[in-house]
């Protein structure tokens, strides 16, 4: 077990010079960034920019190249107390098909040692609205459960850096709108939020960042306020409305 | 003492997981207890050997039906986790990655056990020799820990290929041949009623199989599931 302990500070971002090739072909190449803490950064780019491989690298999930990404000043990778601080939802929920809502969120409260773990499943169930169907199994799901499932497992831990992967995909208005408000609620100075968008319009007035993946680096990094003074990146949110 | 508590409670964890998965859904055991009842039904009337030739076989032909039957359920423990993308959260989580591989292990030996308590007086009523005998059970245990541990990290291996479903057996059968045939000179020794001792040679193997694959999963598991 790995014996490094965090330094109680505020969550933080940094990824330098990373690389990440598949197959020879470089998916990210030499990028850089930093993301501070209270940050509600939404990351924007083409299908293929490498939204995902940077979002898995960071999580732990895919090890990089070359370069480094760090969180809270260690790698996901090779530490398990990094991992603590991170809430994920990926392209899928991961979550088991025979278990129910309930079992699948009570399994990762027991992978995550949580104190009060019914107390905060049952909390959560009813914070995104899965409370009636807790103890159906995860297969008789629709997507849009299925995708509120996902964000309950991601955050049943309060942890301090969520990443998430195009969550709005196959989401309805209804899905889509509590997913909003659920965004509302986590951003906090305490807390960062990377999101990686394809269509990223509908989130701009919840979002504090916007940063623009393209050929492998982050081309632009601005306050969503700053916009405007980058016409190239607001063209291009434009285009991908 | 903390960590190894918190170690242990992960593998529990993993295993309890994957035994309540397999309660629900049903899917894993049923199919490897019928895939390895039909090898005794079929090699029992296909062979029609003499007793004393069919005595001989008997060892070889539990070891056969409980490989096969095995594969399929390290096929199916796997695919488990490539549903929905579930290893991902198993990954994520804050905890030692090498205790994932030894809960897996634990449940494919569990399951395959339980496979193979149940052969035994099907094997014993067909092939006419009493196979429920106490050093038998002890060399099953040894070749299935081994087996198991050498499948879940090499089926750890092929999960991110394409062909994994075919790559699993093709790479699992030519590297646990040597658990297998000490598996299987260890069982003919039992039922041939040889002294322990003439048989310990074997039944080092399969410790030291046991042993190998496990120190391998505790090693290579993390670096056998990085993309």
């Amino acid at each position: 077990m790995a014996t490094i302990t965090l330094p109680p500070e505020l969550p933080r971002i940094d990824v330098h010079s990373l690389v990440k090739r598949y197959h020879r072909h470089p998916v990210l190449n030499q990028l850089s960034l930093t993301i501070n803490s209270g940050d509600f950064c939404l990351l924007v780019g083409d299908n293929g920019a490498g939204k995902t491989t940077l979002l898995r690298i960071l999580a732990g999930l895919v090890r990089p190249s070359q370069g480094a990404a760090t969180l809270c000043g260690a790698d996901a990778l090779s530490n398990p107390l990094v991992r603590r601080e991170i809430g994920y939802v990926g392209h899928q929920p991961m979550v088991y098909q025979d278990l129910s809502a309930y079992e699948n969120l009570l399994h990762s409260a027991r992978l995550y040692q949580l104190e009060n773990s019914e107390e905060r499943i049952s909390q959560a169930l009813q914070a995104l609205g899965l409370a009636a169907q807790q103890h159906q199994p995860v297969r008789a799901l629709s997507r849009g459960l299925l995708q509120r499932l996902s964000l309950a497992r991601a955050t049943l831990h309060q942890p301090s850096i969520l990443l998430f992967d195009e969550p709005y995909t196959s989401l309805d208005q209804e899905a889509a709108g509590f997913l909003d408000r659920s965004l509302q609620n986590w951003h906090r100075p305490e807390r960062i939020i990377l999101l990686a968008a394809h269509r990223p319009q509908r989130l701009l007035s919840l979002a504090s960042h916007v940063a623009w993946l393209k050929d492998g680096r982050i081309d632009a990094h601005i306050p969503v306020s700053a916009l405007a003074g980058s016409p190239e990146l607001n063209n291009y949110l434009r285009e991908v409305t | 003492m903390k960590a190894i508590g918190a170690y242990l409670g992960v593998v529990w964890q993993i295993l309890r997981k994957d035994i309540r998965v397999e309660w629900r859904g049903r899917q894993g055991l049923p199919v490897m207890l019928m895939f390895a009842l039909m090898i005794v039904f079929l090699f029992n009337f296909a062979l029609q050997l003499a007793p004393d030739v069919q005595a001989g076989l008997t060892s070889g032909l539990l070891w056969v039906s409980l490989a096969f039957a095995s594969t399929l359920g390290l096929n199916r423990s796997i695919s488990l986790e490539r549903e929905n993308n579930a290893l991902d959260g198993l990954l994520l989580a804050p905890v030692d990655r090498s205790a994932i591989f030894f809960g897996k292990t634990l449940g494919n030996f569990c399951f395959t056990t339980l496979v193979g308590l149940l052969l035994l007086p099907v094997f014993s009523l067909f092939y006419g020799q009493n196979l429920i005998r106490a050093p038998l059970l002890l060399v099953m245990l040894l070749g299935l820990a081994a087996y198991t541990s050498l499948g879940t990290l090499l089926s750890a291996l092929s999960i991110q290929a394409r062909t994994r479903d075919v790559l699993l057996p093709v790479l699992l059968y030519p590297l646990a041949l040597p658990i297998l045939i000490a598996a299987v000179e260890a069982s003919r020794g039992v039922l041939a009623e040889q002294p322990l001792a003439e048989m310990s040679s074997w039944i080092y193997l399969l410790l030291a199989g046991t042993l190998i694959f496990n120190a391998a999963g505790l090693l290579f598991f993390e670096t056998i599931l990085e993309e």
